[in-house]
């Protein structure tokens, strides 16, 4: 039954990505393969790290108007209506924060502002400018936009197929297929990885964040809003990954009062709290 | 909340659950030759047993150090013209090995490379007897076939520095072999 799906995994947006689809149609691997294409084009134009990158060329621009890929308006777009509509609670223009504290490689010169707002991002037709000295980050959402093309190639090529596309916990799956899904926890003291439940035709991503500033903890989240972040791991099922990769931001930053609100108000199901619990 | 988010999750018993599930393998070697050259119609395993002195050069120039003496090598033939390598190699993961493969063209540039075994237990409390342990005797009478279940742990963002690491050891190997040419 294992062979019902072809799964490949390529080391890809700093983490491994993992497709799986079934082998019921013709051109299967084809198919993978151009999922994987469209996972290489969002890395070579949303990279923070790759300062070629449509991404790092607008934050270089000076308030400058560039040209950019379509698929870079796309998640543009996608991050500024998250920021706006989440109050700020997700927020793409904190990049400087995140490079101060050293989570993101530094390639522009010049003083920027610690956060914006959504409008501080101008989109015209295929050209971008920042209204003021900001670095936009995309933070995860470009790793669940890669993982939502990437369904959609998939589905496209094999429309009556099942699969999935998991980038390094940016997980998605479609059609007729039902994927068990755990939750790692490495500071939980029990070393029991709790299972979140099945996933059936949803995106699901999580974030873990960390009140304190050790130099172990990989990620950071920073809201613009002065919430600070408590020690906590924050599962969010939703239609898109890239909006469940952005509501694990906004739970991440939300009082424990608001968060599973916060959360539902943009279209997430927080389900998993800062225990571990199944909800 | 709409039905179609509250359906997206489903309870299922721990069951659904295996040990084998942390285990994949994604290509077989003759798999990953045809994906990653595919024009070439024939792969000659070569013997290769390196020296001493050549692990210390591989370290040298590539920052890691070359495990085996005997490097998994084949190279790729169309119509008796060669087109270039193909490696079998493993570097470490977080605490399990990755196999992979890479082709290397004649020149000593990257032609591709791909995951083909990934046994990563994302943290080692699922090697733990105990934590294993809590999945004997438990029913499967839930919706899944055991064998479709992949696991996937959300929130592992892995790094990929030692893969990266290891074909960049790769490419220096391919150099201190003289592998350029044919």
């Amino acid at each position: 039954m294992v062979d019902k799906y072809r799964r490949r995994m390529r080391p890809l947006l700093g983490t491994y990505v993992e497709i799986g689809l079934s082998r019921a149609f013709q051109n299967c691997d084809r198919t993978i393969e151009r999922a994987f294409e469209r996972i290489e084009t969002v890395q070579k134009h949303l990279s923070f790290h790759d300062p070629r990158s449509d991404l790092s060329r607008l934050n270089s621009a000076r308030g400058e108007e560039i040209a950019v890929h379509p698929m870079s308006i796309c998640a543009l777009r996608l991050a500024r209506v998250i920021t706006w509509r989440s109050k700020g609670l997700f927020n793409f223009t904190v990049g400087a924060q995140l490079q101060k504290i050293g989570a993101l490689p530094i390639h522009e010169s010049g003083k920027k502002l610690m956060a914006g707002q959504a409008d501080d991002l101008e989109i015209r037709g295929k050209k971008v400018r920042l209204r003021r000295p900001l670095v936009i980050t995309l933070d995860g959402i470009a790793k669940g936009f890669a993982v939502d093309l990437a369904v959609k190639e998939l589905k496209t090529h094999g429309a009556s197929s099942s699969g999935w596309v998991n980038a390094g916990g940016d997980l998605r799956v479609f059609g007729d297929l039902t994927l068990p899904v755990f939750q790692r926890n490495a500071s939980r003291p029990d070393g029991e990885l709790p299972l979140l439940g099945g996933l059936r035709n949803s995106a699901l991503a999580t974030s873990e964040t960390s009140g304190s500033n050790s130099y172990q903890f990989p990620g950071k989240i920073i809201a613009a809003c002065g919430h600070s972040t408590e020690d906590g791991i924050w599962s969010v099922i939703a239609p898109s990954a890239w909006l469940a990769d952005a509501l694990t931001k906004v739970a991440g930053v939300s009082s424990q009062r608001d968060r599973e609100f916060a959360v539902s108000r943009l279209g997430g199901h927080l389900i998993q709290g800062a225990e571990g619990e199944v909800k | 909340m709409d039905d179609r988010r509250l359906n997206g999750l489903w309870l299922l018993p721990v069951a659904a659950f295996t040990n084998s599930t942390f285990a994949a393998d994604y290509l077989s070697a003759s798999e990953a030759q045809k994906i990653l050259l595919p024009t070439a119609d024939r792969f000659e395993l070569k013997s290769v047993e390196l020296t001493g002195e050549q692990i210390d050069k591989i370290k040298e120039l590539a920052g890691v150090r070359q495990r085996t003496k005997n490097p998994k090598i084949w190279q790729a033939y169309t119509k008796n013209e060669v087109i270039g390598w193909f490696f079998v190699d493993e570097v470490i993961g977080k605490h399990e090995f990755i196999t992979f493969a890479a082709a290397i063209s004649s020149e000593g540039k990257v032609l591709g490379i791909e995951v083909m075994s990934y046994r990563e237990t994302h943290g080692g409390e699922v090697r733990k007897p105990e934590w294993r342990e809590q999945f004997r005797g438990k029913k499967l009478d839930n919706p899944f076939k055991l064998d479709v279940d992949v696991s996937n742990i959300s929130g592992a963002t892995l790094s990929c520095r030692n893969l990266l690491d290891g074909v960049k050891r790769l490419l220096v190997l391919h150099k201190v072999l003289n592998l350029n040419g044919g």
